[in-house]
């Protein structure tokens, strides 16, 4: 059993094998779907998730790793769609099938947090979208 | 603590989203559909709702009531109206779109919209075809305007006075202006919908509007689109908000507390099948043999081409499959199952086959002959030969179904799939197949689809989640097929093999145009085709081309490879309209004119000319270009709707920079114009990225790329600036989910060969073997 921070919460989680990627630790045993699976590789960047204001990848993050750290994930931003970046996103209607949006919007407020402004930001979020966004998501990036 | 149990319910219930400031705001239906996620828009705050593993969330709803109005329209006591529908949302928008066609109709404001996810039956359709709004068009605003017309109806039932012109529906509220004395009374819809529902109102909207022949239904009248509200405005999707907190939940997202975890280990040969079934490693659940689907079929082969590994998680399952050794014996085909074999059989087919005719009609035998006349007799003769190679769907959303078999004793009592799924009933008649059930106790839920573009209409991953669960009696399933599985698995867009030769006068008239076509056809893998037939997916974007071609044949040759195909965003429209365009454009060279004044002296269809002239006149930029950049333009017509690409390129070392891109579309009637903004700046990208990179290779059977960091990709920082224009229309609408895909590539092949030191393209990708770089 280990105990991981998560959106300040504590959670216990039972996790034997403490290689286990941080991303299946938050998705098939404490059901927190919102970090998304996409290759499993650092490539693609729908795993993007916060460990103690950093942008990383769960696919490829050991949770042992994560204990005692503080870890943000996408359901921790706010509890009303309030936070700058989730209001951008909708005031420019970004999201299309959505799957790859949580890791854009992590890395765009890991970009941020990191003191990143404007076309800055753009350069810092390289995740993949495979239906498109980009043009929408750079309009709400300038926004932010 | 058990490894399936979550130790926060509260949490449990923040991570599918239905955690508020404002538990007052929240709007969730009960009743039978409850076993759905529902979106809902109440004052601006949006609310995910999944049900799949909700007992608690059941609990905590409030206790209302719902009335059925019709088969689209639920109203329940506290005013709530929740539109069903029966599609599948995979970024395309219509779960939206869909509801303002409800809404216009039925008189309620945006905002008092809730969507719901209609289990699979009477309401789901096969989401393919850019066809949900171009089919729904009517039948939709009639669903609405019929529950409409029964609320009014009740209210005649109330007052007695059935003189409709006394009555006014309004934001959900009908109002009787009494004419004695102009006294107005107010109901809500809640107070209406029971009687609404009954015979008598049945009878009364009958009465009142009487079915038109051979229609039985009532022919209740449409609202004029001189005073739509709703439709043509660019409304805020309903599903966006669930979009940005992780709440909306995809088929990966579904999860129970007793869930066990699979993973998919095919055999990695196409054709391959189990030779004996690998012992339990230690730390599983169990081992699965799971038979290859048949896609002539909702039917099971008799053929072991994969297991499936099941496990407390995903990780682990993946991990224990890795490891899992297991002996495949392979078919005798497997090394013709092989790229270069392919593309050496499709170049025999050209050369020495025999061609099915897609275009003219009733063409004599000799039409090849006497098209090849009319290009000898030309002043130029130019010709291209042109290749395309299979591409992976690669959805952000790997393929993934949940199932659940109830047994009693030996014997399967239900079923139930939670699928990310674009053919809901599809998916009945596959768990009917497996589980020899009837439908009626099969329920089948559509997710949300992180991405379809036509892979999620096939049945193959929900066959073997449903399998899987029969081997697992009572336990939720979910079966997850790793990146790997998901591109050297796939159905792939066929490859395709094209030669055009055509003939010019001296004026850059075209006299000849003789168009073959060597690809696999999809629908063949279905079911047989007749004899003679051609498959309209293979050939189209090669006919009913909007150019005056002079003596024209179309000719396609189908390849029998072994590769599986499938539907790939826009299908063959992806494919002829590359070669197609980039033909037009070597003609225009060959006739000395640039790609937009040759266009205009031989097009002959006055939509495709309207898109042409505003690209025209929007893409103004590209006549000063910075020194080493140059422009393309190509237009093409897919399932109705007409688009016009211009793209400004410029050479790198090592590749190709698409700095900009002008998009008109004519796809007639408008329901949002966000929405055919938002899917042709995605097209786009999506056109591009299979135009630059995306292909998969086959040695000896065995898919070659089996990740992006083997099938490239555009990142937001290579992405070129997009302009969308819309061309104003009254005429039916059309789609647009993928007509924005097939002018891109030969736009940016057309500006390429334009460049100084360019080079003309003939191959897709332009870049293969390109390498994706990690984060």
């Amino acid at each position: 059993m280990i105990t991981l921070n998560i959106n300040g919460q504590n959670y216990q989680a039972n996790v034997t094998n403490g290689s286990t990627p941080l991303l299946w630790v938050l998705r098939d045993i404490l059901g927190l779907t919102g970090t998304k699976y996409g290759c499993g590789i650092e490539i693609c960047g729908a795993c993007t998730v916060l460990i103690d204001g950093q942008r990383e990848h769960a696919c490829v993050f050991d949770v042992s790793s994560a204990i005692g750290k503080k870890i943000t994930t996408i359901e921790g931003l706010s509890d009303d769609n309030s936070h700058p970046v989730q209001k951008a996103w909708l005031k420019c209607q970004v999201p299309q099938c959505g799957y790859c949006q949580s890791g854009m919007i992590m890395s765009t407020v890991g970009a941020v947090n990191a003191g990143h402004h404007g076309s800055e930001i753009a350069s810092e979020v390289k995740n993949l979208c495979v239906c498109g966004t980009y043009e929408r998501v750079k309009k709400a990036i300038a926004t932010l | 603590m058990n490894a399936n149990t979550p130790p926060h319910l509260g949490d449990r219930d923040h991570a599918h989203g239905h955690s508020c400031e404002n538990h007052a705001q929240e709007k969730i239906t009960s009743g039978v559909n409850r076993r759905d996620f529902i979106v809902s828009l109440a004052g601006g705050l949006s609310i995910g709702f999944f049900l799949g593993g909700g007992e608690r969330a059941e609990a905590q709803a409030p206790a209302i009531l719902e009335t059925q109005v019709n088969a689209y329209v639920k109203i329940g006591t506290d005013g709530t109206v929740t539109l069903l529908y029966g599609g599948s949302e995979m970024g395309q928008g219509t779960m939206s779109g869909l509801a303002q066609l409800l809404a216009e109709e039925l008189m309620i404001e945006w905002d008092q919209v809730t969507v719901e996810q209609a289990l699979a039956g009477k309401v789901s359709y096969l989401t393919g075809g850019s066809g949900a709004i171009k089919g729904r068009y009517l039948p939709l605003r009639t669903a609405g305007a019929t529950a409409r017309e029964l609320l009014v109806a009740a209210a005649m039932i109330t007052t007695g006075d059935n003189v409709r012109a006394n009555y006014a529906a309004n934001a959900g509220a009908v109002t009787y202006t009494r004419p004695a004395d102009g006294a107005k009374l107010t109901w809500g819809y809640a107070d209406l919908a029971a009687t609404a529902a009954g015979a008598a109102a049945q009878a009364l909207l009958l009465a009142l509007y009487p079915p038109v022949a051979p229609a039985t239904t009532a022919n209740v009248p449409l609202t004029n689109p001189a005073n739509f509200r709703i439709i043509g405005k660019p409304v805020e999707r309903l599903d966006l908000p669930l979009k940005v907190n992780g709440s909306a939940i995809y088929g990966i997202d579904v999860w129970f507390p007793d869930m066990v975890f699979g993973v998919i280990k095919h055999c990695p040969t196409f054709g391959g099948v189990l030779t004996k079934m690998p012992a339990k490693p230690s730390g599983a659940i169990a081992v699965v043999p799971v038979k290859a689907y048949d896609n002539r079929g909702a039917v099971v082969k008799d053929s072991i081409n994969a297991v499936a590994v099941v496990a407390t998680n995903t990780w682990a399952a993946k991990k224990l499959a890795s490891s899992l050794k297991v002996s495949w014996t392979l078919p005798a085909s497997t090394t013709t199952i092989d790229s270069a074999g392919i593309t050496a059989l499709a170049q025999r087919l050209l050369a020495t086959g025999t061609p099915l005719i897609a275009e003219p009609a009733a063409a004599p035998a000799d039409i090849d002959a006497q098209v090849n006349a009319a290009i000898a007799g030309a002043a130029q003769k130019v010709s291209g030969v042109f290749t395309l190679p299979y591409v992976a769907h690669a959805t952000m959303e790997v393929l993934n179904c949940t199932a659940k078999v109830t047994f009693s004793g030996s014997t399967p009592t239900a079923c139930e799939v939670w699928a990310p799924n674009q053919a809901a009933n599809s998916v009945v008649a596959t768990a009917t197949a497996i589980t020899g059930l009837p439908a009626t106790a099969i329920i089948v839920h559509t997710t949300f689809l992180g991405g379809g573009l036509g892979r999620k209409i096939e049945q193959d991953y929900v066959s073997q989640a449903i399998q899987v669960a029969m081997a697992l009696p009572g336990k939720p399933v979910k079966l997850t097929w790793m990146r790997e599985e998901d591109f050297g698995h796939d159905n792939y867009r066929p490859m395709a093999l094209a030669t055009v030769n055509a003939g010019l006068d001296a004026a850059g008239n075209i006299v000849g145009w003789n168009y073959k076509v060597a690809t696999p056809s999809i629908t063949a893998q279905r079911r047989p085709l007749a004899a003679g037939a051609v498959d309209s997916q293979a050939i189209e974007g090669a006919i009913k081309l909007p150019y005056n071609l002079g003596a024209k044949v179309t000719q396609w040759f189908p390849v029998p490879a072994g590769i599986p195909v499938g539907y790939w965003r826009s299908v063959g429209c992806s494919l002829n309209t590359f070669v197609s365009e980039s033909m037009i454009d070597i003609l225009a060279k060959a006739a000395g004119l640039d790609g937009f004044a040759y266009r205009y002296k031989i097009i002959t269809d006055a939509r495709a000319l309207a898109v042409l002239q505003k690209a025209d006149e929007v893409s103004q930029w590209r006549k000063s270009l910075p020194a080493g950049h140059a422009w393309g333009v190509a237009i093409s017509q897919a399932f109705g709707t007409w688009v016009c690409e211009v793209a400004e390129v410029s050479e790198t070392a090592t590749s190709l920079r698409v700095h900009r891109v002008a998009c008109v579309v004519d796809c007639g009637t408008v329901v949002n114009p966000d929405s055919v903004e938002a899917q042709m700046q995605g097209g786009i990208i999506h056109g591009l990225n299979a135009a630059m990179w995306s292909q998969t290779t086959f040695v000896k059977g065995v898919a070659q790329q089996t990740n992006f960091n083997k099938n490239r990709m555009m990142r937001i920082g290579e992405s070129p600036a997009i302009s969308v224009t819309i061309i104003p229309s009254t005429l039916p609408p059309t789609g647009t989910g993928e007509p924005g895909v097939p002018p891109i590539a030969p736009a940016v092949a057309n500006a390429w060969a334009a460049l100084p030191v360019g080079k003309r393209p003939y191959s897709l990708p332009f870049f293969p073997g390109a390498k994706m770089g990690g984060l």
